[in-house]
């Protein structure tokens, strides 16, 4: 019998890290812990392993880097790495999927839809490096049918010999044939509005502020930077919204029916500058935000959607959560230098206040 | 439009000229003055609109010239707080500036430093007795001057247990001299204690601030206030026992009745007294009147604006919708446990948030060193400025009655039309006239012209709006108080700038003041400027007034927001505002200029402020 490779989400968690990638790590352990989190599955590195070992992938594509040769400090020769990027991806994505994985795959895609009330319903597929590296592999999102799913997860697996991918594994002297990731496949939020948040307040560092941006539509919308999102500043003891900014949001990033892409619509003049959450909803994301850092034990860069048809408070989903990379990696230091109170009174009365004028 | 980088100097302002003849109403040294140009100048005066909202009465105008000397003695000479020296006043147009003095040479800073850490700590390790011994006495002088003697009328001869068997040697015209010499005193002594351990809760309070702050950068100052504030303080008992006497009234659906009656309280009272259950209620009443009913309807600072004792109607008109929501099943009382708790909860939450055990260390002993003292800057707030005040505005009034008894003075409240320098000449004039014999003409006339010339020169300041500052701004400032309780910050004197330094602009739809109680309300603006106005409140609009006090709490039982024209984070308002869960804009400056009753306002107390959404 063969290893483990594909799991349900509740079935993992932070120590399946090196198992199914970072990303379907600290989704199972989300849902394990109790947050709603979009049901789904992940497909470990081995999925990955066994795919270009028992196919011709490896073969294939061995043989192809037998006579490419660039090198990859060089940005002259950049062009060359996009071009055997194209061919490399050619071939995974030509491969078919040994059919016992196929097969299971489908089966756990059945079992989503079942959950669903028999519908097809929208996943998303999504990279998952052991390490992270966030922006480098891809994600599909708006897959739907088991042929597409399974089609899908190859392509993200073929997103390890995209150009950036492959110049990195140079850079670093490691091998470019193979580089084994996981997969998240997890139900696609209808997502009203969406966004990111942080357990400090990332402009200054202060620990008692959930930070969250957020903006009509899917979340990508704002992970990228395309649109210039709403901001909310909550406090986490009082639970009052300190600061609001709500900004022209201009586009959202929505799911297109007929053409089946995503794309940027233009938001309805009466539209663009309307706050794209209700206040109750940002409460409710800042209570969960607070309950996320409590059980990781540290800082969290949490991205969240908002289902549109799903009522409040069932509709919040949380859909990632990290350690937060700037504050969260701050050596916890004392700014108040072990100073007793009257310490600190005399400090005040021996200081004058500057007013700026 | 350029933003202008200084405000007009004293000399530079123009006054309006019904406003002629101002001066002679104040002593000369509270006036701006060519001998002490240069150093007026060296300073930045801004109006006290906390204290001296509106123009000063002569009389009145001796509690500020009282805290001019006590809160500035207290920084330089007791507690000797060491870059810091005092807060001055001087009046223009009848309105009181003020300036804090610039730092003291570094030879004296290091001298008071010394003196600071002996003095300092010793306050705060033995406050609780201190306090004990602050009330006993602060209560021994109030009860002093509720016992002065002032004379209802003079007798034609003394009397003759005065001559026979051993002449008193001194007559009523004496003790007419010399009773207000001493109520003089009294008043002058209270505000000495006002400020006795003032100046350090104030310090306290900006070290806990500046505390939190270096932990929690972007920590509001509403959620601190939440932080230090007390819930068991005297200045929340008079409402308490409003609510008290309102259940007791509950027990008797007869007394209850005639509460609620809209007929005036001198027949409420009468027909209370015509029942024993009703006289019982009535005489609880009375029971609980001194101290809890001497609350002024306004801040304390001013005589007309009347005091709960005096004007009756409105502690009963509380009673009297108290009991109607009673009725309804409402509860009437603020839960103090409830708040208690919530100030626990927000301590407790931000001290686990804190990083290092250090750390929590620190800010654990900065809390208990602002908690220790903290109450001081609540509790005085009553038994000064309402308390005390009460009983001297209702003594100040046998003196007057006196002097119209005698035709010196034609109104009774004409005597805060004296400065305090000044009525002694007035009782001296009525004093010499008696002794001096039948038929012997006092000054009266010449009183009572000045005094009608004075009235008109305060009702055409009442009209003029005086401009926010004077002189250059400072580019730092060490005295506490103008820190804390005026809350002169950068952004407040750029909002004054912005006028051009010279006028007030009242031609805005959006002001800005303190975040003080957080959530967004809309809805109609009652502009109240006087308490008589807060009859004609309707449930559901949004208070507007120059501040609020103690005596106003019921009224935030009605209201959908609050916005004041003074008052920082700490001011009632915005306490009270907090409890009942209401957002509320405080220290505007402007609004009760800016905004008219009836105007659609939003108010959004997160942010601090306060939008015209449609004039009226």
């Amino acid at each position: 019998m063969s290893e483990k490779w594909i799991y349900w989400f509740h079935e993992i968690g932070q120590e399946y890290n090196n198992i199914v990638g970072k990303k379907c790590a600290n989704l199972g352990e989300l849902t394990k812990a109790g947050f709603q989190v979009p049901p789904g599955f992940a497909l470990g590195v081995e999925a990955y392993k066994r795919f270009m070992t028992e196919t011709e992938a490896t073969d294939r594509l061995l043989k192809f880097l037998e006579d490419f040769h660039a090198d990859p400090n060089n940005v002259a020769e950049t062009l060359k790495f996009e071009e055997a990027s194209v061919k490399m991806r050619a071939i995974v994505e030509s491969i078919k999927m040994p059919s016992d994985m196929e097969k299971t795959i489908k089966e756990y895609y059945g079992e989503l839809c079942k959950a669903a009330g028999g519908k097809e319903v929208y996943v998303a597929t999504r990279s998952a490096g052991p390490v992270s590296h966030p922006g480098q592999y891809e994600t599909y999102l708006n897959v739907c049918g088991a042929d597409d799913v399974v089609f899908n997860v190859i392509r993200v697996w073929s997103s390890t010999f995209n150009t950036r991918s492959i110049i990195a594994r140079a850079r670093l002297n490691l091998p470019l044939h193979f580089d084994p990731i996981g997969v998240a496949v997890l139900t696609m939020v209808d997502a009203k509005a969406a966004g990111v948040m942080f357990t400090v307040n990332p402009v200054n560092g202060d620990v008692a502020k959930v930070a969250i941006e957020g903006s009509f539509g899917y979340g990508e919308a704002v992970v990228s930077g395309n649109v210039t999102p709403d901001r909310y500043l909550v406090d986490k003891v009082t639970m009052e919204i300190e600061e609001r900014v709500i900004s022209d949001k201009g586009a959202e990033f929505v799911y297109n029916p007929e053409t089946k892409e995503m794309e940027y619509k233009e938001l309805p003049p009466d539209k663009r500058k309307v706050q794209c959450l209700e206040d109750r909803e940002i409460l409710e994301l800042t209570r969960l935000a607070k309950e996320v850092e409590r059980h990781f034990q540290c800082p969290q860069d949490i991205e969240w959607s908002i289902s549109r048809s799903l009522p409040f408070p069932k509709n919040i989903f949380l859909v990632q959560a990290r350690p937060e990379s700037v504050w969260g990696k701050k050596k916890k230091e004392s700014v108040l230098g072990k100073k007793s109170g009257m310490e600190l009174l005399f400090e005040r009365a021996f200081t004058p206040v500057k007013v700026k004028i | 439009m350029a933003e202008a980088k200084k405000f007009p100097f004293a000399d530079e302002v123009v006054l309006p000229p019904e406003l002629e003849g101002w001066e002679e109403m104040y002593a000369p040294q509270r006036l701006f003055s060519k001998d002490r140009e240069d150093w007026e100048k060296r300073h930045f005066w801004y109006q006290d609109k906390i204290h001296a909202p509106e123009p000063l009465y002569p009389l009145d105008d001796i509690f500020q010239s009282s805290w001019q000397i006590a809160l500035s003695q207290f920084t330089t000479r007791v507690f000797c707080i060491p870059p810091a020296q005092g807060v001055a006043q001087r009046i223009l147009g009848c309105y009181m500036y003020i300036a804090a003095v610039e730092p003291p040479p570094p030879e004296v800073m290091g001298e008071k430093a010394e003196r600071f850490g002996k003095r300092v700590p010793y306050v705060f390790q033995n406050y609780n007795m201190l306090w004990d011994k602050w009330y006993e006495k602060f209560d021994a002088l109030g009860k002093q001057m509720k016992e002065l003697k002032v004379i209802k009328e003079f007798d034609k001869y003394v009397p003759e247990e005065e001559v026979i068997p051993y002449p008193k040697g001194y007559t009523q015209a004496y003790e007419l001299i010399e009773s207000f010499n001493n109520i003089i005193n009294m008043i002058i002594k209270a505000w000495q204690w006002h400020f006795e351990y003032l100046n350090l809760a104030y310090l306290g309070y900006l070290m806990f601030t500046d505390t939190a702050k270096k932990l929690f950068p972007g920590i509001k100052e509403s959620t601190i206030g939440k932080m230090v504030a007390g819930a068991e303080v005297s200045m929340f008992r008079p409402e308490e026992e409003l609510c008290r006497l309102s259940r007791l009234a509950m027990e008797n659906p007869a007394v209850a009745a005639i509460l609620k009656k809209d007929i005036p309280v001198e027949e409420k009272i009468k027909e209370l007294k015509e029942t024993d259950k009703g006289k019982a209620w009535f005489e609880e009443f009375e029971k609980v009147k001194d101290p809890w009913f001497f609350v002024s309807c306004g801040s304390g600072w001013y005589h007309y604006e009347g005091s709960w004792i005096n004007k009756l109607d409105v502690p009963f008109s509380y009673i009297k919708s108290y009991i109607e929501r009673l009725e309804k099943g409402e509860k009437i009382e603020r839960s103090f446990d409830e708040i208690s708790k919530e100030r626990e909860r927000i301590v407790d939450e931000y001290r686990k948030l804190i990083g290092t055990d250090d750390d929590r260390k620190s800010f654990d002993d900065a809390y208990n060193v602002v908690r220790t003292i903290y109450r001081y800057a609540e509790d005085h707030l009553f038994w000064v400025e309402h308390w005390f005040h009460t009983i001297w505005f209702e003594k100040i009034r046998e003196y007057g009655e006196l002097l119209v008894k005698y035709n010196v003075l034609k109104d009774i409240d004409d005597i805060y039309l004296f400065n305090r320098f000044e009525v002694p000449m007035l009782l001296e004039d009525l004093a010499t006239a008696w002794a001096l014999g039948e038929g012997v003409p006092t000054r009266g006339k010449f009183w009572q012209e000045k005094a009608a010339k004075r009235k008109r020169i305060l009702e055409a300041a009442k009209k003029w709006l005086p401009v926010p500052a004077l002189g250059v701004p400072p580019e730092e400032v060490a005295e506490p108080f103008t820190v804390m309780l005026w809350g002169i910050t950068s952004e407040k004197v750029g909002e004054w700038l912005k006028g051009g330094g010279g006028e007030v602009v009242t031609d805005v739809n959006e002001i800005k003041g303190f975040a003080s109680s957080a959530g967004v309300a809309e809805g109609p603006a009652r502009v109240l400027k006087l308490m008589e106005d807060v009859v004609k409140l309707q449930p559901g609009e949004i208070m507007v007034a120059p501040c609020t006090n103690p005596s106003w709490a019921p009224v935030f039982t009605k209201i959908k927001a609050a916005v004041t024209d003074i008052g920082g984070l700490t001011s009632h308002a915005a306490i009270v505002s907090r409890e009942y869960g209401l957002p509320a804009v405080t220290g505007t400056g402007i609004a009760t200029a800016v905004i008219k009753t009836g105007d659609i306002i939003r108010v959004d107390g997160s942010i601090g402020t306060v939008t015209i959404v449609k004039k009226a």
